[in-house]
């Protein structure tokens, strides 16, 4: 019987205190991971974020909305590859609780400047060639079971079909893709432009405009410049513009959310910060029910590193046990989580600086839990300690 | 060669309780020679615990000279007077003093964790030592199932299986009935 095995033993005095305090544990680092993956999920776009793309928008609001001349003039600045409208179509489709980005693009255009952007069905020729062709994400197709060449009506919310509020947009599912980075998003339903334009122009007075416009640009061009420049371009209007690189339009989208990554943030180490309190109380409680043991062990000669160790193991194998626990429960849940949350955290995923985060906080809870009880046995005079009792 | 076992000169220790200073040992002139069989005899509180304690080098003396073994306790720090203790003595409690989470096998073993013997050996050795006091039914019991005499048998066992030079007992039948307390000395 080791050390190991005397501090499992130990542990296993209370079974019913360490098993509440593992749970206890394993609760947290299950919240620690699952919160920490919906803020990484959140912020995501921004940091995986593309450098040759910027996003022009009204430099009122991302809803009011620009010319449709506006992305020609940008692509007439040097060093931009092409500029084309990215318009948020904001329908439903069956139930409003079906939440999902939809965008009026350039087909060609958007696959170009989407090099992450990986086909898994159909092909780009028929999403170009198919007016009413919809490209989606596989995430959007796993949930709903979409297949190319079903049929997918949608209600104009934010652009009533001109037919009728009744009437809905149809679409034909043409593509499926996946996203090699995590700047697209797999849960997006991209559809002609000029599907949009044309069928709203047939019953409007005034002309279509864009919320929207991503313009791609040379890898060796100053990003810098061409935003200057783009604002300098309508800086006396007709709309003045607020030109950002991809990743400033991603952050700004996130922070829609209020400041939830902060939030969730101080709700995790909150609750963390509880667990650690309790984890210490724990081992308290064991090293001070164990103090007998240790005189008895110092009297038969063990040292007093010996003693350090024994409760310093106990506080590990107890943090451990717990936090693996809670570790392998994120891991589990993860695609269920990730199901849960696909519609406002498409990117949910526990990534490895996540884990490794995780398993850094078990080790350091398991230190702080146990490094005072440690030292406390080992400081302990053999004599002291023999005249304690439980 | 030098039989002696025991030797203190001028040994003293105090002890303050709040306010009080209790002067325990005060100047204790001692000699035991090895391969004796001592008893201390006197009434509570006159220190006989005290000087077990001394000598089995569980505490320091506040002053004087104590040699055990050939040892100059005073001489030790903590780290070093925990390897002499585990290397020459053995103690028999009044309490018994077994680790309640151990099987009375493992009790034995303790000790011998300290020793570079491979596990099996460890094994070996205590179940001899367990055998000697006539415990080898009972190797898998914990201590709270085994009675006050079975108790302090595998306390005796524990205390002798690392084959010390000086074995302490400090009123080793103290919590037991006539019956046990006549088997542990008989034992002894």
């Amino acid at each position: 019987m080791g050390i190991f095995g005397l501090s499992l033993r130990n542990l296993l005095r209370h079974p019913v205190r360490s098993l509440l305090t593992a749970l206890s544990l394993m609760v947290a680092i299950f919240l620690l991971c699952s919160l920490r993956s919906m803020v990484t999920a959140l912020t995501a776009a921004a940091t995986e974020a593309s450098t040759t793309r910027l996003w022009v928008q009204s430099a009122v609001s991302l809803y009011v909305g620009m010319p449709l001349s506006y992305p020609t003039r940008i692509e007439a600045i040097d060093g931009v590859k092409e500029a084309f409208p990215f318009q948020w179509f904001g329908g439903v489709y069956q139930d409003p609780s079906n939440f999902f980005g939809q965008f009026a693009v350039d087909p060609e255009k958007l696959l170009r400047a989407y090099p992450e952007l990986v086909w898994l069905e159909g092909s780009p020729e028929d999403f170009i060639g198919t007016r009413t062709g919809a490209l989606v994400g596989t995430g959007l197709a796993k949930t709903f079971d979409w297949k190319v060449g079903d049929k997918i009506p949608l209600s104009g919310a934010l652009f009533p079909h001109p037919d009728g509020v009744d009437v809905a947009w149809d679409f034909e599912v043409v593509g499926i893709y996946e996203a090699s980075k995590a700047s697209l998003d797999e849960n997006t339903f991209f559809f002609h432009w000029d599907y949009f334009e044309k069928t709203l122009e047939v019953d409007r007075d005034a002309p279509v405009e864009v919320g929207a416009i991503v313009v791609s640009i040379e890898p060796t061009t100053s990003a810098t410049r061409v935003m200057s420049e783009i604002d300098a371009l309508y800086e006396n209007g007709p709309q003045r513009v607020q030109t950002t690189t991809e990743s400033e339009f991603q952050a700004q989208f996130a922070s829609m959310f209020g400041n939830v990554p902060f939030f969730v943030s101080v709700i995790g180490g909150a609750v963390l910060a509880a667990i650690v309190l309790a984890c210490i109380n724990t081992m308290l409680m064991a090293a001070r029910e164990q103090t007998h043991d240790i005189g008895i062990m110092k009297s038969l000669g063990f040292p007093d590193t010996s003693m350090f160790r024994l409760l310093l193991t106990q506080s590990f194998l107890l943090c451990g046990v717990g936090g693996a626990m809670g570790l392998g429960l994120a891991l589990g849940s993860e695609g269920g989580m990730r199901e849960l949350v696909s519609s406002m955290l498409p990117a949910y995923r526990i990534l490895d600086e996540t884990k490794i985060l995780a398993v850094v906080l078990i080790v350091v809870i398991g230190l702080v839990a146990g490094i005072a009880p440690a030292l406390r046995s080992s400081r302990l005079k053999c004599i002291d300690a023999l005249s304690a009792r439980e | 060669m030098s039989n002696v076992m025991i030797a203190a000169r001028g040994l003293e220790k105090t002890y303050t309780r709040g306010e009080e200073t209790l002067r325990v040992l005060d100047g204790l002139d001692l000699q035991m020679d090895a391969g004796r069989f001592n008893a201390l005899m006197g009434p509570s509180g006159s220190g006989k615990t005290t000087l077990l304690n001394l000598v089995g080098g569980l505490d320091h003396a506040d002053a004087g000279s104590l040699e055990v073994a050939g040892e100059e306790l005073a001489h030790l720090d903590s780290g070093s007077l925990a390897h002499w203790r585990a290397q020459t003595v053995g103690f028999v409690f009044q309490g018994f003093n077994l680790i309640p989470v151990l099987t009375a096998l493992e009790n034995v073993e303790l000790p011998l964790q300290l020793s570079p013997l491979p596990r099996s050996q460890r094994r070996e050795h205590a179940l001899h030592a367990l055998e000697l006091v006539g415990l080898a039914d009972r190797a898998r019991h914990r201590p709270k199932q085994l009675s006050g005499g079975q108790e302090q048998r595998v306390a005796i066992a524990r205390a002798i299986v690392t084959d010390p030079k000086l074995l302490l007992a400090d009123e080793p039948t103290g919590d037991l009935d006539r019956a046990s307390a006549d088997a542990v000395l008989d034992l002894l």
